[in-house]
């Protein structure tokens, strides 16, 4: 028989928790926020993804075993924003495997072989054209290059991020930059 | 990446260069092949555009204060399932709580166990107090103020004494529960230390000392006055705290 709901030993791991919480979570909010953004495509959702991903975070919080704080929560938001998304938007994710297909069909080479390197009409581009590009992104190279041009994530950081190797996140980065000059210098 | 296509992999270069994802010995391959060959430098310096348009172009978003504050709020809600009881409830619940904690459930079981309960508690209720924005709830080094607060708040009226010029100054104070009974916790500092010091009316509870010395890293002493159990708990050292209740034990009873 318990008078006592609490001891001490659960308030001390509880300080323990809230205090990691607060030292490997809380620095690295508007990065999940960013993330979560530019995965769903708009704010309320990110919103939701990125409240359920610190909650995971929370509970997690004793795997977080060191190393990169950030990138640990980003991979927590990532894998949130996808269970969110097939959950409310399932026509809209595109599986790894289907996109891989794609690819393969694709001449690698498209039109870099370009020897101007045409970066005035880069530089024109404005906010909403880049955001809008990005956003237009097929999801793993989005989040790919999010991670890594906006984020500043390294390769390995994103590999494990989005759980695939180190050789899959050279390759979708250079896509997904690439497909974005496609786009930005394509314009009439 | 296991493209075979010669111009598929040197692009991956290319932005792994940029990256300073290359060891050096390829960086230096890489970075000789730009010069031969205009079309991959010509990849490099879009990449490089590219990169300094989102750097500089895109607006670093932030997150919206009050979804920090929620999930601060929801973290907290799981970290503490178990808040504490507000006055409102309190006040219903102390003439019926005081007479259950004082007669059946206390002799279910053993003193013993009961004592290590109570310091678990308490500690526990130390430990949140640690945590909130404010260790008391009602914040005044002036025992006038103190005392009287409690009143209304628990049965009984607590021993309040002034030990500023001992260097233990009265910070304030603060209802906990112990079992389901309200009771009166002092909280005074000893430098950067905080000490809590609760007031337990034992209900016919025999002088025993078991009570654990320490929990978890916090100091605890016990000792019984005039039916009532008190408890120190603090992470000043032992021979601190024995010594603030030395003190407090031999001063006055003031008020």
């Amino acid at each position: 028989m318990r008078l006592v709901s609490t001891n001490a030993q659960e308030s001390m791991s509880g300080l323990d928790d809230s205090t990691r919480f607060r030292n490997v979570v809380t620095p690295h909010l508007d990065d999940a926020y960013r993330l979560a953004h530019w995965l769903t495509g708009n704010r309320s959702d990110a919103e939701d993804v990125v409240q359920e991903a610190s909650l995971r975070a929370f509970r997690a919080i004793r795997d977080y075993a060191g190393g990169s704080a950030r990138s640990w929560l980003l991979s927590i938001v990532r894998n949130t924003a996808y269970t969110w998304l097939r959950k409310n938007r399932a026509a809209n994710v595109v599986t790894v495997e289907d996109l891989e297909a794609v690819e393969l069909k694709q001449t690698a080479a498209a039109d870099f072989n370009r020897e101007n390197p045409e970066t005035t009409l880069i530089e024109k581009t404005d906010a909403e054209q880049l955001r809008a590009a990005i956003a237009g992104l097929p999801m793993p190279f989005r989040e790919t290059l999010v991670l890594r041009d906006i984020e500043g994530l390294d390769y390995r950081e994103i590999a494990e991020a989005t759980e695939v190797p180190i050789g899959t996140v050279m390759s979708r980065l250079a896509r997904a930059r690439r497909r974005l000059l496609e786009s930005l210098t394509a314009r009439p | 990446m296991a493209r075979e296509k010669r111009d598929d992999s040197s692009v991956l270069l290319v932005n792994a260069y940029i990256d300073g994802e290359l060891d050096p010995a390829n960086a230096l391959g890489i970075a000789q092949r730009m010069e031969k060959e205009p079309a991959l430098a010509a990849e490099a310096e879009r990449i490089n555009a590219l990169r300094q348009l989102i750097h500089e172009r895109l607006p670093r978003e932030q997150a919206p204060a009050g979804l920090r504050s929620r999930i601060e709020k929801s973290v907290g809600a799981l970290q503490r399932p178990r808040d504490r009881p507000t006055w409102r409830a309190l006040a219903a619940s102390i003439a019926l709580t005081a007479m259950v904690a004082s007669t059946s459930t206390w002799l279910v079981i053993g003193a013993q166990q009961q004592q290590v309960m109570i310091a678990d508690s308490l500690v526990s209720d130390h430990i949140r107090a640690l945590m909130a924005p404010e260790p008391v709830d009602v914040v005044s080094s002036d025992r006038h103020t103190v005392k009287p607060w409690f009143n209304g708040r628990i049965p009984n009226s607590p021993r309040v004494v002034d030990l500023a010029k001992d260097d233990f100054p009265l910070i304030g104070g603060r209802v906990d529960v112990v079992g389901k009974t309200p009771v009166s916790t002092l909280v005074y500092r000893r430098a950067k230390h905080l000490i809590s010091l609760t007031a337990v009316p034992a209900a016919s509870e025999r002088q025993i000392n078991r009570s654990p010395r320490s929990i978890n890293g916090y100091n605890v002493v016990h000792w019984m006055e005039n039916g009532v159990g008190y408890w120190a708990i603090s992470d000043l050292e032992t021979k601190e705290l024995e010594e603030f209740t030395r003190l407090f034990r031999t001063s006055q009873a003031q008020l």
